[in-house]
């Protein structure tokens, strides 16, 4: 008896030994993405938060993409201009079907902006509202004809298509899309998931809002990949640990200072000077940004065709910054009240701009209001100063949107409420090289920089790398590599 | 334990008194420094922002203790009014300020303490505005419950037949044999103010930045807990010594203050 007893004894670790050691292939498990924040809208036409347009990526195809240069380039579709008010497009041949097995045909194309148009809820409607009639030419050829003359049409026609028969039937795209993209849906109870049509790889996002404990499930391997959102300490701390790769490239979303150019003392434009060149941005940069962050002296990076390498950055000079205060006639110290949201990083930052604008005489009061009270704040212009940053942002007709003086909220993006007649003027010209170089010098946005993207995966994970918008293309071609679970 | 109290209150009110003397650079940021391990120059080691967290805790021991004592003895005031007013009274007095209580009883205190930093705004002294709307509570039922009993003693109903006035009473025949009671609730009721001050600014609704509280450091101190535990570690003890300290004390004081238990003791 005791024999067989030590035996077992003996037998049974081995046998635990030698089946925990069996090669498990861990190719066609899903790869598991965790996120800061779970897509809320599938629907390509109502979606505006940045995890749902990331995803609809995968899922949806569009008619039109960009290129590095953020030039718009055919998506599915190629076009030509019939005059100032008619775009033709023509859809691709043998592009792939909708993952319910219908055709992508001209027809999707017109149900799909029809819809839209016709849906008063939706943020992107208005964009739309330009669109005077649809016309379809033959099923891979339809004409857009616009009310009136808009040079950009074609960078607008990123909405995701959809297929008209489920269109019609009024379909829950926003739970359960039907595109044509690269993914087809599979799931969404607590996690999204999302299978690759042509190989059957599953991707699984799961929200984890906390930073420490989205790296920790990482490093547990409860989390295959990680990309935004992260501390630059924690990006160092994974680049020291042996199962994690951590890449990381130039971003391209733009943080700024908001001014609220009603305001007397910021009507200034030496106080504004002042501002700019009471901020130490590269110390900043180098102390407590992700790698690969650069400076920035305008919302299109330098590399974007409406770019401008040739503006000279505003370098930190405390004492010239004190100079133009009391040039301007302001009482010193000055005061400024900074509202940001309470996002750590948010008030981390605005607690160094704080330090370094001390000694250009600048006293700066935080107020870290949550996330829908500051937004609110920020649109109604209840502000002096605040910080932001524009995400995803590829066409030049931002800065109308932003500076343009029709554009004050609800119009538009002009939350400074600012007006230079003389910027108008060149807007209205799309002379972007003179736009952005009047931005700069006029200064009702004071630039600080574009912050680099990284993205962190286990070491089985090949062929991901974030890009500059932040966007998860990579998706479509990221694989597992074969080896041991770890 | 006694010793651990009295050795931990010790170290708080020197570390209050030292934050007011010393000239400490507790808000200077140091880009430099970011979450630097401790060493001579920063003993604590050092914050995100380079600060230095040894001063940083001297001044948020301050905050803390400013926060707790004065939202004691507002909200002791106050209590302690209530209760004296309903338990001498009676009647419909009594019933209209117990239901009054009762409704303050009823919200969650610290939710109402969120929901109140959230319409005021953040800062320390709204902050002590929304402790004091919701801590008085305790205070006046306690008082009630003893002033009703007390209000049928001999001594006061002799007080009251040679012509006493109700407040006279109240003040020097009742009051005084609240106080050891009161001083227990009170140093209970310490540790919960800082707790939920704590709270309020790890929320993010309490002191604002630059500014140091121990809350407020210990949710940026969270965020880098894998990669300077030290800071962390340092704020997680200090807060928790300190309240357990404070709890102690209440403990050592319930025991040597209620008469009735000493005697059994003895």
């Amino acid at each position: 008896m005791y024999r067989h007893f030590l035996l077992l004894l003996v037998a049974l670790p081995c046998v635990m030994l030698t089946v925990g050691c069996q090669p498990t292939s861990v190719e066609k498990e899903a790869v598991r993405f965790a996120i800061a924040q779970a897509p809320l809208n599938l629907d390509p036409r109502y979606a505006t938060d940045a995890a749902s347009e990331r995803v609809n990526r995968l899922i949806y195809q569009r008619l039109v993409e960009f290129d590095d240069h953020s030039k718009p380039v055919p998506g599915i579709a190629s076009w030509k201009n019939l005059g100032d008010q008619n775009y033709q497009f023509t859809l691709k041949q043998n592009l792939a079907p909708f993952h319910d097995g219908q055709l992508l045909s001209a027809d999707d194309v017109k149900a799909t902006y029809e819809s839209l148009q016709q849906l008063p809820d939706s943020p992107h409607a208005a964009e739309f509202a330009n669109i005077r009639a649809i016309q379809i030419i033959n099923h891979y050829t339809l004409e857009f004809k616009l009310k009136q003359v808009d040079p950009h049409f074609a960078s607008k026609l990123i909405i995701g298509i959809l297929p008209k028969s489920l269109i019609a039937q009024q379909h829950d795209f926003v739970h359960q899309p039907v595109g044509n993209g690269v993914f087809k849906f599979d799931s969404w109870n607590n996690t999204l998931t999302l299978e690759r049509i042509d190989d059957g790889q599953q991707v699984t996002f799961i929200e984890v809002k906390d930073p420490t404990v989205r790296v920790l499930k990482l490093m547990r391997g409860e989390a295959d990949l990680l990309q935004g959102d992260l501390p630059p300490e924690l990006i160092q701390y994974m680049q020291t640990k042996p199962r994690i790769k951590v890449a990381t490239t130039q971003g391209a979303n733009y943080s700024y200072l908001g001014l609220n150019m009603q305001d007397p003392i910021l009507a200034k434009h030496k106080v504004r000077q002042a501002l700019a060149y009471a901020i130490d941005r590269q110390a900043l940069i180098d102390a407590v940004m992700v790698d690969h962050t650069r400076l920035a002296d305008a919302i299109l990076p330098p590399e974007h065709y409406a770019g401008n390498p040739l503006l000279k950055a505003y370098t930190y000079q405390p004492a010239l910054a004190k100079q133009l205060l009391e040039e301007a006639g302001v009482a010193l110290p000055l005061k400024l009240v900074y509202k940001t949201s309470t996002d750590a990083q948010r008030v981390r930052l605005a607690t160094i701009l704080q330090a370094q604008m001390k000694a250009a005489g600048i006293a700066l009061e935080i107020r870290s209001l949550d996330w829908g009270t500051f937004f609110a704040e920020v649109k109604k212009g209840k502000f002096q100063l605040y910080g932001l940053t524009w995400v995803g942002i590829k066409t030049p007709e931002i800065y109308s949107k932003v500076f343009g003086t029709t554009y004050i909220p609800p119009n538009g993006f002009n939350r400074g409420r600012y007006s230079d007649l003389a910027l108008d003027e060149m807007l209205r010209q799309e002379d972007w090289q003179a736009v952005t170089a009047r931005i700069h010098e006029q200064l009702p946005y004071i630039p600080l920089w574009y912050e680099g993207q990284a993205a962190a995966m286990r070491q089985h994970i090949v062929g991901y790398r974030p890009k500059a918008d932040g966007n998860w293309d990579d998706l479509k071609t990221i694989k597992r590599a074969k080896g041991q679970l770890q | 334990m006694k010793i651990f109290s009295l050795t931990v209150l010790g170290f708080w009110l020197l570390a209050v008194i030292a934050g007011r003397l010393l000239d400490l650079h507790g808000n200077d940021v140091d880009l430099n420094s970011v979450l630097a391990n401790p060493s001579w120059q920063h003993w604590f080691g050092a914050d995100d922002l380079g600060r230095d967290i040894l001063a940083r805790v001297l001044r948020g021991a301050e905050v803390s203790f400013i926060v707790a004592v004065v939202v004691a003895i507002v909200t002791m005031t106050i209590g302690v009014t209530v209760g004296l007013l309903a338990g001498f009274y009676g009647g419909k007095i009594d019933k209209i300020l117990m239901q009054i209580t009762d409704i303050f009883l009823a919200f969650p205190g610290i939710l109402l303490a969120i929901a109140f930093a959230a319409v005021l705004g953040p800062g320390i002294i709204n902050l002590m505005l929304a402790l004091c709307l919701t801590g008085w509570v305790s205070y006046a039922r306690l008082t009630r419950g003893q002033a009703m009993s007390l209000r049928q003693r001999q001594h006061v109903l002799a007080a009251e037949s040679i012509g006493a006035k109700p407040l006279r009473i109240m003040l020097r025949h009742i009051f005084p044999l609240l106080s050891s009671i009161l001083i227990v609730e009170a140093t209970y009721s310490l540790a919960s103010i800082m707790i939920a001050e704590a709270s309020l600014s790890f929320l993010g609704l309490g002191i604002q930045a630059p500014n140091a509280s121990w809350g407020a450091m210990l949710r940026d101190a969270v965020r880098y807990m894998l990669v300077a535990p030290h800071y962390v570690l340092i704020v997680g003890v200090s807060l928790m010594s300190l309240i357990l300290a404070i709890n102690l004390g209440g403990d050592y004081l319930r025991d040597k203050l209620d008469i009735a238990s000493s005697i059994n003791e003895k």
